[in-house]
């Protein structure tokens, strides 16, 4: 077991950087003890969840096993946890009331997408992945993070963005998702069990731009001071 | 497979230029913001700028007209009791002459009540426009101003200083520490019910600090300064030292009362000496 996975992440770095590197800002949070502010602790549970998904997909594949299931069901997951982050960003309710009901919204929409994507639920080796939820995802997380860059320069309550461990964040998760958002819908046809196909360089962008996302997060969470959040 | 590869490069490139958008919303974020703070902060130079200006002349003409009136007082109201004071003398003479012992003694008290008026005006002048700081400096100011309270009350005032030649100070920066040191002793007597109050003047190469403190009931300034009208004084010392970039600091000593720390950067005086602030001259203070 641990010669085929430790061949397969030799086999692909690319994709076995991206999923370790989340080990990084997850220990950063915990020697910087960003946990105390409500959305670095959210952003720590969506890394934590995010390692152990990434790594149980990794272990799928390195044995020859479909792990698209993982990949769907994780999409709703990290867009809750993901808005949650936003929700005690935003100042206004009714930003916070629509986030709510985006994510509840998203929450059902992916569901219909897993089913709609997979005629046969049951039969989980042809499982495929979703053809809107990650397009849907990526939108909605990209409008989020325009919207609080707005807020940002509406309020000038920020002196520098430098060292703000927030804008490392929205930062990193804005390149993540334009990395990926036209890539997502192509997957759902280029990964099938029987005939898949290569995607080449397009395929391995999202993954260079998921170790860039964990480097921006750490880069914030370093710059996380709990003396700063207590005011 | 045509196709395929047509499609593997147009993902590439959809990527790379919805890559290239994401770092320019970064990049333009952060310029922005960083513009915003600039601009903010120039407006608000502006407005401390005007401010400061605003205050400064509002001072000024506060000195000018204490000037005036000390002026009028010392050339109109003096001169007219001087000479009312003479026209007594005269009358007395007449009057000791026909004997009446009830027209004199009524003589001798409105020469005396003359005499006490005339007392009053030059006090009031004196207070009005402080001669001494002027003539002599801080220090033989603030001991005038020490010796005149005590005179008039049961106070025990101290003073003590860490240099026995106080070197002269800008006129501005000379008047400021005297109307604070004025200001924080008034308000100690009038509102801290003190028996003792203790002056400090200490200068070093770069700093001037005035030290008041008095054995009374103490006061939390925060609290006062909320109060709209019992903070005015407060403020007003504020006010006076953002002039001269100074900050002042209040503190509760443990056994009692109140202290004050005001400290401002030094200023010497420049090598032409200062026309003497003096009653006798109309003339604008150049403070």
């Amino acid at each position: 077991m641990f010669d085929t996975l430790s061949g397969y992440i030799i086999n692909n770095p690319t994709f076995s950087i991206a999923v370790f590197i989340t080990i990084l800002p997850i220990a950063l949070t915990i020697i910087r003890k960003a946990f105390l502010d409500q959305s670095l602790r959210l952003l720590f549970c969506y890394l934590v969840i995010k390692l152990i998904i990434d790594f149980v997909m990794l272990y799928y594949a390195s044995a020859r096993m479909n792990n698209l299931m993982f990949y769907n069901l994780s999409i709703p997951l990290f867009y809750a946890l993901l808005g949650g982050m936003f929700y005690f960003k935003f100042n206004g309710q009714r930003q916070r009331r629509l986030l709510v009901v985006s994510i509840l919204g998203f929450c059902v929409f992916s569901t219909w997408d897993i089913v709609n994507s997979n005629e046969n639920l049951e039969d989980l080796k042809e499982h495929r992945i979703v053809l809107y939820a990650k397009t849907v995802e990526g939108i909605l997380v990209i409008s989020l993070i325009l919207a609080y860059f707005y807020e940002i320069i509406k309020s000038l309550k920020i002196p520098n963005l430098l060292t703000f461990p927030f804008f490392w964040v929205c930062s990193g998760l804005l390149l993540y998702y334009s990395s990926l958002i036209f890539v997502a819908p192509v997957l759902h046809y280029a990964y099938t069990w029987k005939d898949p196909m290569e995607l080449g360089m397009a395929e391995s962008i999202p993954s260079i731009f998921e170790t860039v996302c964990a480097l921006l997060f750490s880069v914030g969470i370093y710059h996380y001071s709990p003396k700063d959040y207590a005011k | 497979m045509q196709n395929s590869e047509e499609l593997k490069w147009a993902l590439l490139i959809a990527s790379l230029a919805m890559l290239a958008m994401a770092f320019c919303m970064i990049s333009f974020v952060m310029y922005y913001q960083k513009r915003r703070f600039e601009e903010e902060k120039r407006i608000n130079d502006i407005e401390k700028n005007y401010n400061r200006l605003l205050l400064d002349t509002a001072l000024n003409s506060e000195e000018t007209e204490r000037r005036r009136i000390a002026q009028d007082l010392h050339d109109d109201i003096g001169t007219m009791l001087s000479l009312t004071k003479l026209s007594l003398n005269q009358l007395s003479k007449l009057v000791g002459n026909s004997g009446d012992e009830k027209e004199e003694s009524i003589m001798k008290k409105s020469q005396s009540l003359v005499e006490e008026t005339i007392l009053h005006v030059r006090r009031i002048t004196r207070d009005l426009v402080p001669t001494t700081l002027e003539r002599f400096g801080l220090m033989e100011a603030i001991e005038e101003f020490i010796h005149k309270l005590e005179e008039d009350s049961n106070l025990v005032i101290s003073f003590q200083s860490n240099t026995e030649e106080f070197p002269r100070q800008g006129q501005k920066l000379e008047l400021t520490l005297y109307r604070i040191m004025q200001e924080l002793v008034n308000n100690a007597i009038k509102h801290a019910s003190c028996t003792k109050i203790d002056i400090a003047l200490e200068i070093d190469e770069e700093m001037i600090g005035l030290r008041v403190t008095d054995n009374g009931v103490g006061f939390d300034p925060e609290k006062i300064k909320e109060s709209n009208l019992a903070g005015l004084g407060l403020l007003g010392i504020e006010s006076r030292l953002a002039i001269v970039n100074g900050t002042v600091q209040y503190e509760q000593p443990a056994k009692g009362g109140s202290s004050a720390i005001a400290r401002i950067p030094v200023n010497p005086a420049s090598g032409n000496k200062p026309e003497p602030l003096h009653p006798f001259r109309r003339e604008r203070v150049n403070i």
